[in-house]
């Protein structure tokens, strides 16, 4: 807005140039008021603290941004969950093609390939599917095609396939939308606010909301503004353009991924993917003096998955030792893969660094309680950080 | 009740002059003195007929009971004791009030109360007993969690450091969230906070409790090898705005090490030369701590490289030597025994030049145990193979010793 207004300003001045005398003071005036708006957006500029979202494709970061966007502005409004239909629809589609084509693969080898196979009544449906959801364009999901979708992910080969979602790049929204496909058909459907949290759209370019924490039910006068990138391979070479000036880093990890492969490359482990990128990050040049928050991510799918699949299938993890079972491994696997972030930490960090705040939160980026009580702890963090830098703690 | 109270503030003329204590039974000469009845009948028995403060011979052996002065003791000492217990009373009125509030308040006013209970508790041991006997320390762990804020934490564990905790709440306390948030106050924390989270933490890993066995070691060897507490140790122990930050640092350090398997992890952080680089600033007790570290690490083969790499072992060590205490000068001799053994020709003209030579003479010539000696006598062989005797007696300034 404010180069708008330069470009208008200039304008003006330039045709006025060789008119009445009056108009010079007019000029002066304008200048000194751009010169006062400038300033002013420059002071305003230097409190406003930058906070980037960083880490591996669908380690969680934009269903963060989408929280903090839910829990500190204005939230959604009815345009704007209109508007993620057309995503929802296209994620059911592009769920059951991924599950299809799995089942086909898995049904041509291995010794147990006949749990692969779809029933002959589904196979055509499966094929109609398959091809809809590999259009650009996904079609509107009716009743019908519901229902299609709804027969063929209840056939047993998806459901075999589905358990081995970890060796397809199934998203981890599947199961919920697929649970409720009925309610998504809806002639009138309009996506519910937990709709749009699970909403999978692959991140380009850099997202940006500027925000005010809520302190003690107040509005505090501080400003976060809080950038959301894409975290694919390809994308990351736009990070770089974003790291000056920043005052926290929240880098997401997903915890259930240890047994998955990446997106843009399905031989590489996306854990050790994560491991190598948040080393990367945490020996950038810039990022000398800014705090590091490590969300450890999707605790609601590790939870389930760590009890049968074990952590030493990812490399990183190979020396673990189960203890036992139950809500106590869960947590003694969950305080192991904290310690290897630890770890890694330290030993990324120089010692001149080590003053830098570092802090772990263990997270689930759909629970929106959770989030609030997270990002509480690190407005906290951040605040004090600041006051203890202007010396005042 | 008299014995009750702790005071030293009553009127002098309520002492008796031979015990110096507050009378109970007061009676008086005919000197017109006053004296506790059993002290002067003492007095009396042991054959003396004179007053004891004014010397004077008395004429008259009647001992009066002074009821005047007794009812003014008597009722002084009363009214004493029922404002101290009314006071007591108050507080631990207070103490329930605040225990209540707590169950209920959140946010900002939590915090404020756990700042009037924390004050309290520090001030009155009445206070620490009400919230013992009213489940306060259960009350107060149930605040401690993985999204407890800094503020509610720091004022929390202040309270918690002035109380006696049970077995079963440090089995509670050792729960890795709240360990997790120690650990995350005593890096960010004020330096008192610091400093209480590592009396906590000393109390938890403290070995020396054997119920739980097994199990309970586990968990604690856990606790000592998190990086983060380590980090952060390492970070307030280079501070030197605060000594007894300082200090407390250093006493959890050496506990720290006491765990075999986190010893390594000590080292890896760069423990070593930093604590080489700390000694010539610290005082005698931290000076203690530091070395009995140092020579910990010493038994390792990475804690060996890391002394023997730093520039300043050797100088910083052989200054120590018979400078400040028998066990320091025991410390800084086996580290430098180790560090020479590991490079006996870098190291050993290293350590001439500072000066060990004339050190290790003068421990061998002390009082210090014969071990001491032993020890010394073998480095001195250690560090002189490279000399000829004439060059190494001059190294070692020995007629200025001998002066």
């Amino acid at each position: 807005m404010l180069s708008v207004v330069i470009i208008e300003s200039m304008g003006l001045l330039c045709s006025r140039q060789q008119h009445f005398s009056e108009s010079d003071a007019e000029k002066n005036a304008q200048a000194a008021e751009i010169e006062r708006r400038i300033a002013h957006e420059t002071k305003a500029d230097k409190h406003i603290q930058k906070i980037l979202l960083l880490g591996a494709g669908e380690s969680g970061k934009s269903t963060i941004f989408k929280q903090i966007k839910l829990l500190f502005q204005t939230g959604f409004d009815e345009a704007e969950l209109r508007s993620y239909m057309s995503v929802v629809h296209a994620n059911v589609f592009q769920t059951i093609k991924i599950l299809h084509d799995g089942s086909k693969e898995l049904a041509q080898n291995g010794a147990d390939f006949s749990n692969y196979v779809i029933s002959t009544e589904n196979k055509e449906i499966g094929e109609k599917l398959s091809e809809i959801g590999g259009r650009m364009d996904c079609p509107r999901l009716s009743k019908e095609l519901a229902e299609d979708i709804e027969t063929l992910w209840r056939d047993p080969a998806i459901q075999e396939t589905y358990s081995r979602g970890n060796e397809f790049q199934v998203p981890d929204c599947a199961h919920y939308f697929m649970e409720n496909l009925q309610r998504l058909s809806d002639l009138n459907y309009v996506p519910t606010k937990e709709d749009v949290l699970y909403a999978r759209v692959r991140t380009t370019g850099v997202l940006e909301i500027q925000f005010s924490p809520v302190r003690e039910s107040r509005k505090s006068g501080e400003v976060y503004r809080l950038l959301d990138v894409g975290g694919q391979r390809n994308e990351r070479r736009k990070w770089i353009h974003l790291f000056e000036g920043v005052t926290a880093v929240i880098f997401c990890a997903a915890l259930s991924e240890y047994d998955q492969m990446l997106f843009e490359d399905e031989n590489k482990n996306r854990m050790m993917e994560t491991k190598e990128l948040f080393d990367w990050v945490l020996k950038q040049p810039c990022f000398e003096k800014t705090s590091f928050m490590l969300f450890l991510n999707k605790f609601d799918i590790f939870e389930k998955k760590v009890l049968n699949v074990p952590l030493n299938v990812c490399e990183w993890f190979k020396d673990y030792q189960p203890l036992g079972t139950g809500k106590q491994e869960i947590e003694h696997a969950y305080e192991f893969v904290k310690k290897k972030f630890e770890e890694l930490y330290f030993q990324s960090t120089t010692p001149d660094h080590v003053d830098r705040v570092f802090k772990i939160y263990r997270t689930t980026a759909l629970d929106q309680k959770l989030i609030k009580k997270t990002f509480k702890l690190v407005d906290e963090t951040l605040r004090r950080r600041n006051l203890i830098d202007a010396g005042l703690l | 009740m008299i014995e009750e109270l702790e005071f030293s503030d009553f009127p002098s003329v309520f002492i008796c002059p031979i015990s110096l204590e507050p009378m109970k039974d007061p009676v008086t000469l005919c000197t017109g003195q006053t004296y506790e009845r059993s002290n002067i009948l003492k007095w009396f028995s042991l054959g003396h007929y004179t007053c004891p403060t004014t010397m004077q011979e008395l004429w008259d052996d009647s001992i009066t009971p002074n009821k005047t002065l007794y009812h003014l003791i008597y009722s002084w000492f009363s009214q004493k004791y029922l404002h101290m217990k009314k006071r007591s009373e108050d507080v631990q009125g207070r103490v329930t009030e605040l225990l209540d509030s707590l169950k209920k308040v959140k946010g900002q006013a939590r915090v404020q109360v756990l700042k009037e209970l924390q004050q309290v508790v520090a001030a009155h041991d009445s206070a620490k007993k009400t919230v013992v006997g009213e489940g306060g320390i259960g009350l107060i762990l149930s605040l401690l969690g993985p999204f407890t804020s800094h503020a509610v934490g720091s004022e929390a564990i202040g309270i918690l450091v002035n109380l006696t905790l049970d077995s079963e709440s440090k089995t509670n306390l050792m729960q890795p969230a709240k360990i997790s948030l120690m650990v995350d106050m005593l890096n960010e924390g004020t330096i008192e906070t610091k400093i209480n989270c590592i009396r906590l933490i000393e109390l938890l890993i403290h070995a020396e409790d054997f119920d739980g066995g097994y199990v309970k070691r586990r968990e604690r060897s856990e606790i000592a090898s998190s990086l983060s507490l380590l980090v952060g140790l390492l970070r307030l122990v280079k501070d030197k705005r605060y000594p007894n930050g300082i200090s407390a640092g250093l006493h959890l350090l050496k506990m720290i090490c006491s765990y075999k398997q986190v010893r390594s992890l000590v080292v890896s952080i760069g423990a070593v030369s930093q604590l080489v680089e700390l000694l010539p600033c610290l005082n005698s007790d931290c000076l203690e701590s530091a070395l009995s570290i140092l020579d910990v690490l010493a038994t390792l083969p990475e804690g060996q490289t890391a002394l023997k790499d730093c520039l300043h072992t050797i100088p910083n060590l052989v200054r120590l030597l018979m400078r400040v205490s028998e066990s320091c000068t025991q410390y800084a001799l086996s580290i430098l025994w180790v560090v020479c053994k590991l490079s006996p020709e870098e190291c050993a003209s290293v350590a001439v030049e500072a000066g060990l030579a004339a050190k290790l003479l003068l421990v061998i010539q002390s009082g210090c145990n014969p071990v001491l000696k032993q020890r010394s006598a073998e480095l001195l062989k250690l560090c002189s193979l490279n000399y000829t005797a004439a060059l190494f007696i001059s190294k070692c300034k020995l007629t200025r010793t001998l002066q």
